[in-house]
């Protein structure tokens, strides 16, 4: 870079010596990008080696139309309209690339990853009618949607990450929500709290699960336990849920409601570290969609709420979000597969929703055993669907 | 100004072209993860806080305050300004948010010239809120549409990536010559914005190039140093002066380490092998 930018001088007649440089400079470039754009101008729809030209004049773009492979592209735009302009390659509403303040006479260049299809391109003024760029498909755009590199992942892992911190952020707030009414004594406010905290935790469990120590703090069901209810190892919400629902009181629990607290921070700090490659998403969900179908829906795990049906629908949920952020990428390199999960998690969604009433859902010892049959085969399919996904993307 | 536009222009060429395209091996794709997931954090916190700033600001407009209204513009704008990669990813928001007279045929008198520079025209240069009703609404409902997409939208590597460079060649493009803010002249809110913006990527993805290269990360902070202690000469206690308060020393001063700065943060990409 030129140690003059700063082209402020307090000197007028410098200044002056600057302007006449200016427009010298300006001359060249403007030559330059001239007897580029005429010897272009021969070329095929307007191609010069490597780079497509595209000259921007009265509010059109010429060529008009431009068709180049999928893959990397390089576009030289040349402005030789009368105000400075910026030039975007548009996919809908969304911006692909943009080169900004491309001043008159000048030219700039642009390279450009694209994937097959139709995308608009600017031209001009923002009311100026747009020109039309095909993607075509190539043989090394096929083979790059057919197995995704792990960079095509990036975005939807740090979506992930961010879907993480969102849902252990809720689940402390929550949590904290259900210790403050737990230490006021208030048995109304903490079972509604209680059912709050449960549904961040469970749309996470795929990851939360995967900390064996909080875990078993955060989530112990009785049956496991040698003594059961009377274990010292019984602790976190089915311990807070067992003296909520089972006892009706609040008495004895503020110990266990502080010790969840500081579970759920310590899950929170750990999430946030976790290192996740691609194929956890898929292996996690399908892992807990396995769990429901095999053992959840037949022996429950909310004893004394008996909230099983709603722990259900946040697995679901958070499952759903996991699929939805792999589509994008998964969707090239196997569509069929990912139409069927997507079927599948509607199907479990209706199945779930089939069983509410009009005050949400029913306790879950009044679902019988044909309902719970249904739903287990409901969840079984969405759970082969989703373990078909790593093979099919290449991922394992 | 003609000059620095050159300039900036012909150096980003000359590094777009010699930019050699091979990543540090020592940087995986899931190295990235956390960064860009914090980049989606920063940027959602600032649009929500661009939809409560823009409600106050056009609820002045509506209600005639004049000067309330003129005092909430430089402000209200920064939360954009900071997350304009992403913002400027969807073009039509960006357009009825964000443009300036220029990008419109008829220039101010254009029926589609909206957001925050027609409302900063008609505050600033016709001296009233008459008539900005409509552009208030508008301007509401596109911000709030805004935030919306933004929570929706999985971040573009790329893009985070190369938005510090990205903001950097905004300010050199139209904030050094005082264009964007022309009716106001609160070019520097929107000045320190952008940097505040461009160091943030700076700062989340430092760690992964610091090993490597330590010369690279030194002089860019050193350059955002250098911007921070000049612009807080400018600093008051609602925000910042009029930008023809600059003086052409300090003017310089930022023009040359803009320049450097994006011509440096252009090279981010690379580095991470996100080209």
């Amino acid at each position: 870079m030129s140690p003059s930018a700063g082209s402020a001088s307090p000197h007028p007649s410098s200044q002056r010596l600057m302007k006449l440089a200016v427009v010298g400079a300006a001359f060249l470039v403007v030559a330059g990008g001239a007897a580029f754009y005429y010897a272009s101008k021969g070329m095929k729809s307007g191609t010069s080696g490597d780079a497509i030209v595209v000259t921007i004049k009265d509010g059109t773009c010429d060529p008009n139309t431009i068709s180049v492979p999928a893959g990397r592209s390089t576009f030289t735009i040349v402005n030789n309209s009368d105000r400075a302009l910026e030039w975007e390659i548009l996919d809908g509403v969304m911006v692909l690339e943009e080169r900004e303040n491309i001043i008159p006479g000048f030219s700039q260049t642009l390279q450009a990853k694209l994937k097959a299809g139709d995308y608009e391109i600017t031209c001009g003024l923002l009311n100026s009618p747009r020109g039309i760029l095909h993607v075509t498909p190539s043989a090394e755009s096929d083979a790059e949607a057919a197995r995704p590199a792990l960079v095509a992942y990036l975005g939807p892992l740090a979506e992930f990450q961010v879907f993480l911190v969102t849902q252990t952020n809720a689940l402390v707030k929550a949590t904290q929500a259900l210790d403050d009414a737990i230490k006021a004594g208030d048995l109304e406010k903490a079972r509604e709290s209680y059912q709050k905290a449960r549904l961040p935790y469970k749309q996470i469990e795929p990851m939360a699960d995967r900390f064996a120590d909080l875990h078993n703090a955060i989530d112990p069901v009785a049956d496991y336990l040698e003594k059961r209810e009377e274990d010292p190892g019984f602790t976190g919400f089915h311990r807070i849920e067992y003296g909520l629902y089972a006892k009706n009181s609040t008495d004895g629990l503020s110990p266990i409601a502080a010790k969840l607290v500081a579970d759920v921070t310590a899950l929170k700090d750990r999430v946030r570290g976790l290192r996740i490659p691609p194929e956890q998403i898929a292996k996690g969900a399908g892992r807990l969609v396995g769990q429901i179908a095999e053992t959840k829906i037949t022996s429950g795990e909310d004893h004394y709420a008996k909230t099983d049906l709603a722990d259900f629908e946040a697995n679901i949920a958070g499952v759903a979000r996991m699929m939805a952020l792999l589509k994008p990428v998964a969707v090239q390199a196997a569509p069929a597969v990912v139409a069927d999960i997507d079927g599948r998690i509607a199907d479990a969604n209706s199945a779930l929703k089939a069983l509410r009433g009009p005050d949400g859902f029913p306790p879950y010892d009044s679902v019988n055993a044909e309902n719970r049959k249904a739903l287990a085969q409901t969840m079984q399919a969405l759970a082969e669907r989703i373990g078909k996904l790593n093979t099919a993307v290449g991922l394992e | 100004m003609m000059k620095l536009k050159l300039t900036l222009s012909v150096s980003l060429l000359a590094v777009a072209a010699i930019m050699p395209r091979v990543a540090m091996a020592e940087v995986s794709p899931l190295d990235l993860v956390g960064p860009i997931a914090d980049y989606k954090i920063y940027v959602s916190e600032n649009a929500e806080k661009l939809v409560t700033n823009t409600k106050a600001f056009t609820d002045a407009v509506k209600a005639g305050e004049l000067d309330k209204a003129k005092a909430l513009f430089g402000s209200t704008r920064m939360s954009y300004e900071a997350i304009e990669p992403i913002a400027e990813l969807f073009s039509d928001l960006d357009g009825s948010i964000d443009s300036r007279a220029d990008d419109h045929e008829k220039a101010e008198k254009d029926p589609e010239f909206t957001g925050f520079h027609r409302i900063e025209y008609g505050l600033f240069a016709e001296n009233s809120t008459k008539d900005l009703a409509p552009f208030a609404d508008k301007l509401m409902a596109d911000v709030t549409e805004l935030n919306k997409r933004i929570t929706d939208l999985t971040l573009p590597p790329e893009k985070v990536v190369g938005g510090a460079a990205v903001l950097m060649e905004e300010v050199a493009a139209t904030k050094i010559s005082g264009e964007e803010d022309r009716y106001s002249h609160t070019d520097l809110w929107d000045f320190k914005a952008n940097f505040d913006g461009s160091r943030k990527i700076f700062d989340l993805v430092r760690p992964l190039v610091e090993k490597d290269d330590s010369a690279f990360v030194t002089k860019v902070s050193g350059n955002f140093d250098k911007v921070d202690t000049t612009l807080a000469k400018y600093k008051t206690a609602e925000g910042y002066q009029l930008y023809d308060k600059l003086t052409e020393d300090d003017r310089a001063v930022l023009a040359a380490a803009v320049n450097t700065l994006a011509e440096d943060l252009s090279t981010l990409r690379g580095k991470l092998g996100l080209n």
